[in-house]
């Protein structure tokens, strides 16, 4: 199949080409309650083609591989097309041909389980969760993702790789009144199968504290000084940060350009933020990226200033900066863009209670519960929290949102822990100028930090 | 009747086949420049089983891809028992949601249709980055079972989107329409845009306390979805929704009508039957705020013993397609529009809020009816825009603030953010709890 795909993208009236093939599986088992709502295997596969000529640039996903050849053809006409009607012609990068396999070999690897031990296990943790009389109903889900993919591109690329990805994760749901509370659990996440083993303790966790919430208050709407735990201020960076770093949404928006100019002073000495897919086992690591470039370790701000940004070849050509190998796509439905791989604040030298005793009345922000973006304003969720009052943790709040504006966010950003945590699992949800791209692959990690001042949306 | 449906009648009790093909070309211009033609040409299928009286779920790429059925049975295996029927012969209700003129269309059509955009803008917003787009796509669904059920249709549909973000800010302003036909883009919408575009170029935070809010039909999922929520058949089923236990009680003001209505004309979210092969039909959720009925999919109607609503479909809050579950939900929510202008509403506001999108809704407990978001919208003192809503949360419970509605517009449109579908008109709720200055 390579050396058809190869020939394919090798003589097309194009200045560059390249095709993705994909054969994907997945396997899902879901919970809900007692119930064992569903066991399924998607077996999916087909290819995308882009096409860069004359300046322009199209794209194609297509089902039937014997439907390449004719595909690849319209989309260079395509590419041409709107290259014709652009003055700013657009360039790649130059990148290394790579003609090598990469292929995973995870020390427990899930494509060799049988599919009972893993219904197994997930009904295992869902029993565990239902054993508790406060709770209402559960969503358990055992998730993996293989994916084998093939690339070549008419520079003579011809590399074949493997993305894998399973964990187990879900929802306790609790209910007192009319007081209903969800808490989410997540192990694993990356290519090994082991981190999913054995996890019946942090399970209990979630579960007591998706109890100890039926009691709590809901927040009180105003500007408060805020502790984020690494879980709430790793989704933090990646929303309302990274998704600024990523150089595609940049690409053409003249404003945020201006202001995120590298060199520009973002944060505080102490704010050090790289992105990194090489780190091992975690949910956003990879060694190539969708692109066919090595993935790489970019120092996005170092020392408070802005210091490095995630690139396609498009947009590493475009800014005239390094590439960084950050071009990926979930699946064949999509085409790649620039995303981020396993962001991280970096490990501060501030203590957890130095954080809590500078403040006297704020909020302790704790466990990820999704958030959302638009260039500088961020909104997310926090599982719960708990009041600060005079130095000291208060009582454990529910119903917990903050948002706000990065810029004065980042420069808000006064103490950095010393206790750096990955979350287990990855989740990114980007649209670039397409449909949305859930990416599992896509890992966050953080100490914990102190922010001076948030807006906290509640009652 | 496709071979595999053939195959699994002699291997399986019940089969469901599910097959779906998208042809989309779509073009996208950012920053005023086309950007990016592309074009796709896509299938999926899956079938669901029931072997030995417990269900198994696959899916592949093609009907005939080796391993389809096989890993069905697999998962079978290990499934619940069969709590249903997979759907029989249906007969599906007519509706226009096809146009072989607008199935023909090319990439160069579309480029026309957004240099006419562009052309009409950019003389009134010429250094502003506009992101213009359009998208056609023809599809086909195909639902075939065991039991009888041969259900078919074919979709025409034609969007266009053009939008830019405030100088120097991460929010801007987003018009959209979507049709069966080919479009046309109105000159109320263009002037709409221009209009709310000058709007925001002054940013501008309201007082903290409550303050009587506008919600703009494409910021109405803050209503509706925390609604779906409630009346979906599985969140009555397992006691999570606040509704369980409240038909024929008022919930909303007595102003609000919400429907479920999939039947409608040119609209090319239009389905005549949900994703399990049940036809679908018009239905009143909420009469003038008392709530009238739950909708439900074949498990959960099962599981509460009553009959499909024809609400079976492959949607989640984030994503819908093949490999979703299914799951009740709405095909269409349409909130019933009133009779006051728009403009008239905002005139008699002393100080208040017009929303356009709420952003980290998903974060919040909107299964209990509740929302805590960063408020996206525009300010107003006096009857007056004064500027692109900043540094403002809004938040409250539908089920005790849109107790108190003011009024809704007669203008309508279609409901975007969080919801794919629906329409709805503008809004006026009485007081939401605003964090702001």
């Amino acid at each position: 199949m390579k050396s058809t795909f190869a020939k394919v993208v090798s003589g097309l009236p194009a200045t560059y080409a390249d095709l993705r093939y994909e054969q994907n599986r997945k396997i899902r088992v879901v919970y809900e309650g007692k119930e064992l709502s569903g066991v399924s295997t998607a077996l999916t596969s087909g290819g995308h083609v882009r096409a860069y000529a004359e300046g322009g640039k199209a794209i194609a996903s297509f089902s039937d591989p014997d439907r390449a050849e004719s595909i690849a053809a319209n989309t260079c006409a395509a590419a041409a097309q709107v290259g014709r009607s652009r003055e700013k012609k657009l360039k790649l990068a130059s990148a290394p041909v790579i003609e090598e396999d990469f292929l995973i070999t995870p020390a427990k690897d899930p494509r060799t389980i049988s599919l009972s031990e893993k219904i197994e296990l997930a009904t295992y943790y869902n029993s565990i969760i239902l054993e508790n009389p406060n709770v209402l109903t559960t969503q358990t889900v055992y998730d993996e993702f293989a994916s084998r993919r093939i690339f070549v591109n008419s520079e003579g690329s011809v590399i074949e790789y493997e993305l894998l990805n399973v964990g187990i994760f879900g929802m306790i749901v609790t209910k007192k009144g009319d007081v209903v509370q969800r808490v989410r659990f997540a192990f694993g996440g990356q290519e090994d199968f082991t981190p999913l083993i054995g996890r019946e303790d942090a399970l209990k966790k979630q579960i007591e504290k998706a109890c100890a919430l039926l009691d709590a208050e809901p927040a009180k709407a105003g500007i408060y000084p805020v502790v984020l735990d690494p879980s709430e201020s790793g989704v933090f960076i990646h929303e309302a940060f990274g998704h600024l770093s990523e150089a595609d949404g940049l690409q053409n928006n003249p404003s945020f350009r201006a202001k995120l100019q590298l060199g520009t002073e973002l944060g505080k000495p102490i704010l050090n933020v790289t992105d990194d897919p090489s780190i091992p086992g975690l949910p956003g690591t990879y060694i190539i990226d969708d692109e066919g470039v090595r993935g790489a370790r970019t120092a996005l701000i170092t020392e408070g200033k802005l210091t490095g940004r995630m690139h396609s070849r498009e947009t590493s050509a475009e800014f005239d900066e390094p590439l960084s190998g950050n071009m990926r796509a979930v699946d064949i439905n999509f085409t790649p863009i620039v995303r981020m791989s396993n962001i991280l604040i970096e490990k501060g030298d501030s203590t957890f209670d130095d954080m809590v005793s500078s403040i006297d009345n704020g909020y302790y922000l704790v466990g990820a519960k999704g958030g959302q973006t638009s260039g500088d304003q961020f909104t997310f969720g926090a599982q719960w929290g708990y009041k600060i009052e005079n130095g000291r943790l208060a009582g454990m709040v529910r119903d917990i949102n903050m948002s706000g504006e990065l810029f004065s966010t980042l420069q808000a950003t006064s103490m950095i822990g010393d206790d750096v945590e990955f979350g287990e699992r990855g989740g990114c949800g980007k649209g670039g100028s397409g449909p949305m791209q859930m990416n599992r692959k896509s890992g966050k990690g953080s100490p914990h930090i102190k922010i001076d001042a948030v807006t906290i949306g509640g009652i | 009747m496709h071979d595999i449906i053939q195959r699994a009648k002699s291997a399986v009790d019940q089969a469901e086949l599910y097959w779906n093909r998208k042809h989309s070309i779509s073009v996208n211009y950012a920053n005023y420049r086309l950007q990016q033609v592309t074009e796709d040409d896509v299938s999926e299928v899956s079938l669901r089983v029931v072997a030995d009286r417990k269900t198994g779920m696959s899916y592949a790429v093609f009907p005939d891809q080796e391993g389809l059925l096989e890993s069905a049975i697999e998962g079978a295996k290990f499934g619940d028992p069969a709590t249903f029927s997979f759907a029989g012969p249906g007969s599906y209700p007519k509706v226009a949601s096809y146009d072989e003129t607008t199935s023909k269309l090319s990439a160069n059509d579309l480029i026309e249709l957004c240099e006419g955009i562009k052309k009409r803008i950019q003389p009134h917003l010429p250094d502003v980055a506009l992101n213009v787009g359009a998208q056609l796509e023809t599809s086909e669904l195909v639902i075939q079972t065991t039991e009888g059920a041969d259900a078919a249709s074919k979709t025409t549909s034609a969007a266009y989107f053009f939008g830019a973000p405030f100088k120097g800010a991460g929010i801007g302003v987003f018009k959209f329409d979507l049709s069966v036909e080919a479009p046309e883009v109105s000159d109320e919408l263009i002037e709409r845009f221009i209009e709310w575009y000058q709007w925001g170029n002054n940013s501008s935070t309201p007082s903290t306390g409550r303050l009587p809010v506008i919600l703009a039909p494409e910021g109405s999922f803050l209503l509706l979805m925390p609604l779906l929520a409630g009346v979906v058949g599985d969140a009555v089923w397992k006691k999570t929704s606040p509704l369980t236990e409240r038909l024929g009680e008022q919930i909303l003001s007595e102003k609000l009508t919400v429907l479920d209505d999939p039947l409608r004309d040119k609209d090319p979210t239009a389905r005549i039957f949900d994703d399990e092969g049940v036809p679908c039909k018009t239905q009143t959720l909420v009469d003038q705020g008392v709530l009238k009925q739950f909708v439900f999919d074949q498990r959960t109607a099962a599981a509460t013993g009553g009959t499909s609503t024809g609400n079976g479909f492959k949607r989640a809050l984030f994503g819908s397609g093949n490999e979703t579950p299914i799951t009740p939900w709405l095909a269409c929510p349409v909130l019933q529009p009133g009779t006051t202008p728009f403009a008239e509403m905002v005139k008699d506001l002393d100080e208040g809020l017009l929303i356009t999108n709420g952003m980290g809704f998903h974060s919040g407990n909107y299964p209990q009816g509740q929302f805590a978001v960063q408020a996206i919208g525009f300010h107003i003192v006096k009857g007056e825009v004064v500027g692109r809503l900043d540094k403002t949360m809004i938040s409250g419970n539908i089920y005790q603030d849109f107790l108190k509605v003011r009024d809704l517009s007669a203008e309508t449109g279609p409901v975007s953010g969080f919801l794919s579908t629906g329409h709805s008109p503008y809004v006026l709720v009485d007081g939401l709890q605003v964090a702001g200055k």
